[in-house]
């Protein structure tokens, strides 16, 4: 593509991405690709009961089957690790912490917590030695579900615990009983949302070596954030980080579930320590729907005092963070996220959310795209669309009223400062779209043959660039959240940066060549970036996620590149005996401005040879040799995108089947570095939220037995449920990111439940059907449909049928 | 999701894989397709001690015409028939339910055998022999015998299959000419096993009545279900929106679903009667469509 060679335009343009000749060829590198010599395959043992204690474990079979050369237990790994599993996001002081290991030792608290490990020739070994493991379970009475576990007498998951609640905290702003008092009409709605989780289309895994006589440890793991793994390996192995190096492979999607820490990681670790061999841990896809952390499932009461013109005054709410058997790397930390994000895009002056994080006898909670704010996002647009149809106003007029203006920012919400935006334009914009795309007429003409068609929008903010270390770590946060990176000119003007960011197929290579790039004035082609190595790449604090890899790491990046690119032209304006001023970059050339084509001009390459080798008369006097540099971005606030999302869908009255017929995002992400990547990243999200939507729930039985464990019963949706996506851009910068970059990779899957929500209520609105569980489901929906047909109206519906 | 130990034997022939089935007194499993087998195996719900593969019978790869009926071999691939257009002539519905297994690459290595002797109540194929009145032909030590789908079918996963037999063959009867064929399907995802589906073939006579209609359902009971009240209904009758109506009631009433994370038994009933309904409308002449709906 020409646009490649052309500066400036580079940040911006849609370039192709740089990874997917390799991911598209098959010559990507994923964990379960690296082979060490010696190296064994391990397995674990996970407990088939929700709640019970462990009474005993006996393995002296499992050691004597031929093959198996290490197995460790629950209690041998609380005895060698020197901390339980961490728990990163600490935000509420007084929350009761789970401290478990990375196996049970005790009891057990969910269906597949792991209970013992083997390690051996292969895996079909280390499975068959599995069975050879006894263990004696005690059932205990379980909690399986949030009204179980809140109940009067529930089991206890934490007999040192008063009940199963693990924390509870208020967030207040303004005076909110006031406003409810005041109020000239309150609407209250509970929401229940399914649980989900992220699905990679690699399951997790891990490569441990522990070499025994120097005490390194060197881990391939498919993680997203390689930084922070390291650290907690070290915490919890009591083991010096200088000793131990994580690289990243090739992620095969991450989705937040591999921002956590998992027990696997220190299993390996331990087994590799015991066998003196490299050690590989991949987890299954049955594994991986008790194993990974689970997400999505929170009960939201949320209730908002208004005027009588649509003006909201007041929002009072309580999340139910249905939490796991133990505490996940992230802690309560997505539920306190739909928590304080739950007035969302509204200027709403008075707000009061309560936090509740319970225990119950499921798999933990943890990371997946979205973090709490797709629940934030159901809470606000579902009740904004209650009360327009209570004052009998359309919803988006209602939207319209409320959005927080241009000139509100910074606007200080609950807890965070939202930066810019122009609201109220992107939601027009949408509404634009969806004129020019006919829906209205498409829903009139299949109203004339009996067909329900719905139009829904929502309106979502995301908080990315996480974040400012500080503030996080004043809120909670054990780890910090800026983001280094390295640029590099070699002797020949190639170019080199090093990240501390994971490749996992959003591209962030690509969109980091092409910020390099654009700021050196080369070539494309000449950037290459290196990820996925803790020894030799800069330190990213967070991780990858918290949409943040593209804004700090692109900020950071623009920084470095700018310092480095002056020191070129002071190289160049040696070489051309002219003034650093007077000099222009273009394609990895550098020439006096203005002397045009035949003007005296140097590459790249000259600088480079002027700077590492043939210094003498070259090099300016006072120089250092080398052209390096490093920028690390801790930014002030974190930086707030947003969006509009409408949804055409039609709604079989019949059966209750919900098909999306057409899907449309108006978009803010500040600076874009590459549209095509955008939009990927919003069609994909907005895959996931059609899936959370109407498909996709971990269902558990009455005894806690997960039901969904293949891809048969867990529904991801497929290329034949989606629509083609269509996407409209804004761009209001973020002024406090070099770039004016502002994150974008949780964005789809935030607003998507709601605007499909909505247009299914509209489909049918004659029925007065408001949807407030999800995932809608075909037998869920015509439930709906036929109390409401039953509530009086059924002589309309058959007409219309 | 690794097997457990097993011996694998290629079978040289049916009489051997027969014999290796009997040698192993019921602990053999026969791998015909794998496309359900395999997920068994891996996540080690099926531990036999021997699988026998029919991947090398080539005397059981064939269709052939005969009269009244068709005969298809067992190895046969769920994708060769969806394209054969000596079924699609002979027997219609066939080809029309096949493209609802899964998905291509699914059906290019699934077996007609295979999917018959698995006998998931959901899959399409056993429901179109129930349908069609096909029978299964089957070899045991002691030869081949012939069991009609009505009694192969005995229950969830369950045959009437010896351990020691294996299918050999299917004899589907050829439909009238001028059979219409519909099949509704209500899955969650486009090749996912149907929650519930309906097949239907009808048979018009000379002044547009319903002559004959044969109908099954799949995924409401722990077999396929044939709806024989409602052919009775049909039969003779001109397809009315009023008589279709009650033909799809009859449908549902011949059902006795069951409840799973899906949907519940209730559920099933209901999209039994409303699939039903879309099917023979959809098999009947389109100018008694558009008043049916």
């Amino acid at each position: 593509m020409t646009e490649q060679h052309l500066p400036p335009g580079l940040i911006g343009a849609r370039v192709r991405r740089k990874e997917d000749p390799r991911l598209l060829t098959g010559r990507a590198q994923f964990v379960d690709d690296v082979a060490l010599p010696g190296m064994l395959e391990a397995a674990i043992l996970r407990s088939p009961h929700a709640h019970a204690r462990i009474v005993s474990v006996d393995v002296s079979a499992a050691l004597e089957l031929p093959g198996v050369f290490a197995v460790i237990t629950g209690a041998e790994v609380a005895q060698a690790c020197a901390l339980p599993q961490p728990v990163i996001w600490r935000l509420i002081p007084d929350q009761r912490m789970t401290d478990l290991y990375a196996l049970a030792h005790d009891k057990v608290r969910y269906v597949g917590q792991g209970v013992a490990a083997v390690a051996a020739a292969d895996r079909y070994v280390a499975e068959d030695a599995l069975g050879l493991i006894e263990v004696e379970y005690e059932q205990l009475p379980a909690a399986c579900t949030l009204d179980e576990a809140l109940a009067d007498g529930a089991p206890l998951l934490y007999e040192n615990w008063p009940d199963n609640v693990s924390c509870r905290q208020t967030v207040p702003k303004g005076d909110v009983a006031t406003a409810f008092a005041a109020a000239d009409v309150i609407v209250s709605e509970t929401i229940t949302y399914g649980r989900q989780m992220g699905t990679p289309l690699e399951t997790r895994g891990a490569v441990v070596s522990w070499d025994p006589f120097t005490d390194r440890l060197e881990a391939w793991l498919s993680t997203q954030s390689p930084n922070l793994a390291r650290d907690l390996l070290g915490e919890v192995l009591g083991l010096p980080v200088e000793r131990i190096r994580v690289r990243t492979p090739d992620v095969g999607g991450g989705f937040g579930n591999k921002f956590d820490f998992y027990g696997e990681e220190v299993v390996a670790a331990l087994l590799s320590k015991r066998s003196g061999r490299p050690v590989k841990i991949i987890e299954d896809r049955l594994e991986s729907f008790v194993a990974n952390a689970h997400s999505r499932e929170q009960r939201i009461e949320v209730e908002v005092a208004a005027k009588s013109d649509g003006t909201i005054t007041g929002m009072r709410g309580t999340v139910y963070g249905v939490l796991g058997g133990q505490l996940s790397t992230v802690g309560i930390g997505p539920c306190w996220a739909a928590t304080v994000l739950m007035p969302g895009p509204y200027d709403i002056p008075n707000v009061e959310v309560t936090v509740v994080g319970v225990v119950t006898n499921r798999s933990p909670y943890g990371s997946y795209r979205g973090w709490g704010q797709p629940k934030a996002n159901i809470a606000h647009e579902r009740i904004v669309e209650k009360l327009a149809r209570e004052l009998g106003m359309a919803a988006n007029d209602v939207r319209r009223k409320n959005l927080i203006a241009p000139d509100k920012f910074p606007y200080p919400s609950p807890v965070f400062y939202y930066d810019s935006g122009r609201y109220e334009e992107c939601l027009e914009a949408a509404e634009r779209a969806v004129v020019d795309r006919g829906w209205a007429k498409r829903q009139a003409e299949a109203a004339k043959e009996g067909r329900s068609l719905g139009i829904g929008y929502s309106f979502h903010i995301e908080i990315s660039a996480i974040g400012p270390s500080r503030i996080l770590n004043q809120a909670g946060l054990q780890h910090s959240g800026f983001d280094e990176e390295s640029v590099r000119i070699d002797s020949t003007g190639g170019v080199i940066v090093r990240s501390g960011l994971s490749a996992m197929g959003q591209g962030i290579q690509t969109a980091l060549a092409q910020v390099a790039a654009q700021t050196l004035g080369v070539p494309l082609d000449s950037v290459t970036v290196l990820t996925g190595d803790t020894e030799t790449n800069p330190y990213t604090g967070y991780g990858t996620g918290g949409s943040r890899g593209a804004a700090l790491g692109g900020g950071a990046l623009l920084r470095a590149s700018t310092r480095l690119r002056e020191k070129v032209l002071r190289v160049a304006a040696e070489l051309l005996e002219a003034s650093p001023d007077d000099l222009v970059i273009s394609d990895g050339r550098i020439s006096v401005a203005g002397t045009g084509v035949g003007g005296r001009s140097v590459s790249m390459r000259d600088v480079g040879d002027a700077t590492y080798r043939r210094l003498d008369g070259k090099l300016p006097l006072g120089e250092t040799p080398t052209l390096e540099e490093r920028d690390v971005l801790d930014p002030d606030n974190t930086a707030f995108s947003y969006g509009t999302t409408a949804v055409l869908a039609e709604v079989d009255r019949e059966t209750g089947r919900v098909q999306v017929l057409d899907y449309l995002i108006a978009h803010d992400c500040g600076t874009v570095i590459n549209p095509m990547i955008v939009d990927g990243q919003l069609h994909g999200g907005a895959a996931q939220a059609i899936g959370g939507a109407l498909f996709e729930e971990i269902v558990y039985g009455p005894d806690g037995q997960p039901l969904t464990t293949t891809f048969m019963d867990y529904l991801i949706p497929t290329a034949s449920e989606l629509p083609a996506f269509e996407t409209v851009h804004l761009t209001t910068t973020a002024d406090h990111i070099p770039g004016g970059f502002k994150g974008m990779g949780e964005a789809g899957t935030i607003g998507g439940a709601s605007a499909i929500t909505a247009a299914i209520d509209d489909a049918l609105r004659d029925l007065g059907v408001g949807v407030v569980q999800l995932p809608i489901t075909p037998p869920r929906l015509l439930s709906m449909i036929e109390a409401a047909e039953a509530g009086g109206t059924a002589t309309d519906v058959e007409e219309q049928s | 999701m690794k097997p457990a130990p097993l011996d694998y034997i290629r079978a040289t022939s049916v009489a051997h894989a027969v014999q290796v089935l009997a040698e192993n007194d019921g602990d053999g499993k026969v791998l015909a397709g794998g496309q359900s087998l395999v997920p068994l195996l891996a996540m080690r719900l099926s531990q036999p001690t021997v699988l026998v593969d029919l991947g090398g019978l080539g005397e059981l790869s064939y269709i052939r015409d005969e009269s009244g009926h068709v005969e298809i071999g067992a190895m046969v691939r769920a994708r060769t028939v969806e394209i054969s257009s000596l079924i699609a002539d002979a027997v219609p519905l066939l080809p029309v339910a096949l493209r609802h297994v899964g998905h291509v690459t699914i059906r290019n290595r699934g077996t007609v055998g295979g999917s018959t002797a698995h006998a998931d109540p959901a899959a399409e194929l056993p429901a179109v022999l129930r349908a069609l009145d096909a029978d299964v032909v089957v070899t045991g030590p002691s030869g081949s015998r012939t069991i009609g789908a009505a009694d192969f079918f005995q229950g969830f996963l369950t045959t009437a299959l010896a351990p020691d037999e294996i299918v050999t063959a299917l004899r589907v009867p050829k439909s009238a000419p001028g059979t219409r064929v519909a099949v509704q399907e209500f899955a969650r995802r486009h090749g996912d096993f149907a929650i519930v589906a309906v097949f239907a073939a009808v048979e018009l006579g000379a002044s547009g009545e319903i002559a004959a209609a044969r109908i099954a359902v799949a995924g409401a009971d722990q077999v396929p279900v044939r709806a024989a009240a409602a052919e009775e209904l049909l039969a003779g009758q001109d397809p009315s929106p009023a008589v279709l109506r009650a033909a799809a009631a009859e449908v549902a009433g011949a059902t006795r679903p069951f409840d799973d994370i899906h949907g519940t038994a209730d559920y099933r009933k209901k999209i039994t009667a409303v699939l039903a309904r879309r099917c023979l409308e959809q098999a009947l002449p389109t100018a008694e469509r558009s008043s049916a709906a």
